[in-house]
């Protein structure tokens, strides 16, 4: 049983109902460990970004609790919560309103009480961090899609939160741009960060996750690594997820006896290489899969 | 040939420089050409020249040969492309204008003129054909994201245009709907003969459906062809799903596969097929020796 | 919040709803019209009544009470103003005013709750207004829920970056609210130049004259309700 130190946000049969009348979570119950990357997947309308926004006290709960560093949201405001939960949404042009990068960046941290000298600092490294320094002093609105999306993570970086939450990171973004947010999914493991990233990207997540919490339905389903969850064919057509371009071709193979077990294989290479194995082995007579 | 462009350039108003320049494409009935490229490479732009948005909505200077259904968007208004070209928006919030889904439908078909009774039969059909007949007193707010999408391309459908254009369409929709709705175009393409052509950053969900594949960097067309074949040209570019990486994989193993279709299911059943050539081979040789 | 309720249509299968719109319109218009000619208490409570009654055989009253509800400070203001600043310190027209406030407010909300944005821009058409600006009615509608999320959602994202607005004094909280403006701003001119490239590649805007696809049919009952409007109006005025 994890210590309640390892736990940076329990949510205990948390119940949540849109005031128009809709029941968005329905029993929810969750550990997000520190340090870890989680992945919160399923089809649109199963709840998750309504469940992450109880994580910074956006929506508060119906019925159950959601407790943060074990502060109970219902006793914070959000403004008091977004110094531990950063929150970065999927439309950046949501929050964009100042004059300037600089002074957009500096906002969070001028709100949270730091001295001006400590703003500077962290306006700067926030900046150079996700390349933009160089137009701090241009307008926030002037900016190509790309760079508004790294400028709000810059803002959330800027005041540095302990836990990281990320709406769709990838949504709408071009290869490089991927490429880019996945550069800061590592480095925010390397500042030993907690992330929970709300994604339907599975590709994304068989690179960059320790575990995934399934939901369907306003429910949690499965939790577990991403390796044993995003295999189980039956949880992925409950929860109307696409399974990973791999797995999708290992069953394939395996129904025809290429595979023995269900492998997943996230990396290419490394099933290119077992493949060949089995394509060169059958061909020496030897048993067909490994 | 439904579309015609060369020697493409163009310019906003009050800027030095050309987002499109030089620029080659044709498109004839019934391909589905997947149009993709960086963020900012003019995509949506060239997308909005293929209706007479730009140069009418937007000014700015056009220079070059277009056609499209036989008319240069200098020379004819917007609403005279209208007929011919259907073009869905990224965001379904901003192209649904009623409160029920059947006078949507209805209002592309008003703007028209076409009788009432015209409109009225292919309202029914639509309703029918896109699965929006339960619906058709509903709200758009009262849609899912892939209702909205699906009654978007139905209004715009429904005006039997030759020439579909999409403007990531899928963006805000989860990759099992997104496969849908991506499904459901390239239907028409071959139903009825509707030249589409689809803005896409996803590569894993478009794929599956595109006939053809056209790469713009910085304004121009760098490639244009078979699909897997463009992909593994600009795999730099656009990124490389992981099926095809394992194909590139297995070519480095001295494993050639013959791959038409770019989707997982494609690779594995050629991996299966290759596998059995192989132990047939292999059974000849060991017959022959003994 | 629930003043706004009360322009939200929702739809509902009651005689009234089923209603020609113009049916409805006029008995607004005639209510509103007959408030701002009455001078007595009894004939405004009248009124008042009326549209009560009406409300529960089109099942609203709730919401209908919702709107009294929002309107009885204002309309407490206007009775307060009028007794103390009047020429003579009798408060009976002070009152006959405040009352006039609740009738006029009620009445006119009694049609918006009960007719569809776009039947309210068939009304306008039947009256002969241009597609343009009866589509800029419902399109007005058809964006207030959109406009309610995006206002949540500026709020939301501020409120991440450390910006208060649930706790603290009045002022700082006003303040506080200032900074959604821009974000807003910028955020719906966006989506009404995306509204009107969409408005365009669907046709709008040709020098065509468009089809009228759905067109307003008064019912025998229509007229029925018409006479009845007006008996009432003439027992109002001789009684």
């Amino acid at each position: 049983m994890p210590s309640d130190e390892d736990v940076a946000i329990r949510v205990r049969d948390l119940y949540y109902t849109y005031p128009g009348g809709v029941e968005a979570l329905k029993g929810v119950n969750l550990e997000v460990y520190h340090g870890e990357v989680l992945a919160i997947m399923g089809e649109n309308g199963a709840g998750k970004t309504t469940l992450v926004k109880h994580f910074n006290g956006i929506l508060k709960p119906s019925r159950g609790q959601v407790l943060v560093k074990g502060i109970d949201t219902r006793h914070a405001s959000v403004a008091e919560l977004s110094r531990i939960v950063g929150f970065v949404f999927q439309n950046p042009d949501h929050q964009l309103f100042a004059d300037t990068v600089y002074e957009e960046v500096a906002f969070a941290l001028r709100n949270f009480g730091y001295p001006e000298h400590v703003v500077e600092n962290r306006v700067r490294w926030a900046l150079n961090l996700m390349d933009l320094w160089k137009y701090r002093s241009k307008s926030p609105f002037s900016l190509s899609v790309g760079e508004r999306k790294r400028l709000t993570i810059a803002s959330v970086l800027a005041y540095d939160p302990e836990i990281i939450v990320l709406d769709e990171p990838t949504a709408g973004q071009d290869y490089h741009q991927k490429e880019k947010i996945s550069e800061i999914v590592r480095l925010l493991r390397l500042m030993n960060k907690t992330v929970v990233m709300v994604t339907h990207d599975v590709e994304f997540v068989t690179e960059h996750v320790d575990r995934v919490a399934i939901m369907a339905k306003g429910r949690i389903i499965a939790t577990g690594p991403p390796q044993k969850e995003l295999c189980d064919m039956q949880l992925l057509r409950e929860a109307r997820l696409v399974a990973p371009q791999l797995v999708k071709l290992s069953l394939i193979l395996r129904k025809h006896g290429l595979l023995n077990e269900l492998e997943y294989e996230r990396r290419a290479d490394k099933l290119a290489l077992k493949l060949t194995e089995v394509l060169k082995g059958g061909a020496d007579g030897g048993s067909p899969g490994l | 040939m439904m579309v015609r462009v060369s020697g493409l350039s163009y310019r906003y108003p009050g800027s030095e420089s050309w987002v499109l320049r030089d620029m080659h494409f044709e498109a004839d009935a019934g391909e589905f050409i997947l149009l993709v490229g960086p963020s900012g490479c003019g995509k949506s732009t060239f997308a909005r020249v293929l209706n007479g948005l730009i140069p009418h909505f937007y000014g700015g200077e056009l220079l070059g040969e277009v056609e499209v259904c036989g008319m240069d968007p200098r020379e004819h208004p917007t609403y005279e492309f209208a007929e011919c070209v259907g073009f869905v928006f990224q965001n379904p919030e901003n192209q649904l204008f009623f409160t029920s889904v059947e006078r949507e439908l209805a209002f592309g078909l008003e703007n028209l003129g076409l009788p009432r009774e015209e409109i009225s039969r292919r309202v029914e059909q639509a309703l029918r054909e896109y699965q929006l007949a339960e619906l058709r007193d509903r709200s758009p707010y009262e849609l899912s994201g892939g209702q909205q999408q699906r009654l978007a391309i139905a209004s715009v459908m429904v005006m039997q245009p030759r020439v579909l254009v999409l403007d990531e369409p899928t963006a805000n929709l989860d990759p099992f709907t997104a496969a849908r709705i991506l499904a459901l175009v390239r239907r028409k393409t071959i139903e009825e003969g509707v030249a589409a052509i689809v803005i896409e950053h996803r590569l894993e969900v478009a794929l599956p459906f595109a006939t053809r594949m056209v790469v713009m960097v910085d304004g121009q067309v760098v490639d244009d062809g078979h699909p897997v074949e463009v992909i593994a040209r600009q795999k730099h570019i656009v990124g490389k799903p992981r099926a095809l990486e394992l194909v590139e994989h297995l070519a480095r193993e001295g494993i050639y596969l013959e791959v038409e279709k770019p989707s997982p299911e494609h690779v594995a059943l050629s991996i299966v097929r290759a596998y059995r050539v192989r132990k047939l081979a292999e059974r000849r040789r060991r017959r022959d020796s003994s | 919040m629930e003043a706004l309720q009360a322009f939200r249509f929702k739809r509902e299968n009651t005689v009234i709803d089923r209603a020609d719109p113009r049916a409805r319109v006029l008995l607004s218009l005639s209510l509103a019209a007959l408030s701002l000619y009455a001078q007595s208490v009894e004939k405004q409570l009248l009124i008042i009544s009326t549209v009560l009654v009406v409300a529960a055989v089109a099942r609203r009253l709730r919401k209908l009470a919702g709107v009294m509800k929002a309107a009885l400070p204002l309309s407490a203001i206007i009775f307060i103003l009028n007794w103390l600043f009047g020429p003579q310190a009798d408060p009976v027209q002070p009152l006959v005013l405040a009352l006039r406030f609740l009738a006029l407010s009620t009445s006119l909300s009694l049609f918006f709750m009960t007719t569809s944005p776009d039947e309210l821009s068939l009304l306008l058409e039947s009256m002969r207004l241009p597609r343009e600006y009866s589509m800029l009615v419902t399109m007005s509608f058809r964006f207030v829920p959109t406009l309610a999320l995006d206002v949540e959602a500026v709020m939301h994202a501020l409120q991440s970056r450390g910006l208060e607005l649930e706790r603290g004094g009045f002022t700082k909280r006003a303040k506080n609210y200032l900074y959604l403006m821009v974000p807003l701003i910028v955020y719906e001119v966006r989506r009404s130049l995306m509204a009107a490239e969409a408005l365009e590649a669907r046709g709008f805007g040709s020098p065509r004259r468009p089809t009228r696809y759905q067109e307003l049919h008064a019912k025998a009952s229509d007229y029925f309700f018409i006479i009845l409007l007006a008996l009432y109006i003439v027992l109002f005025l001789v009684l």
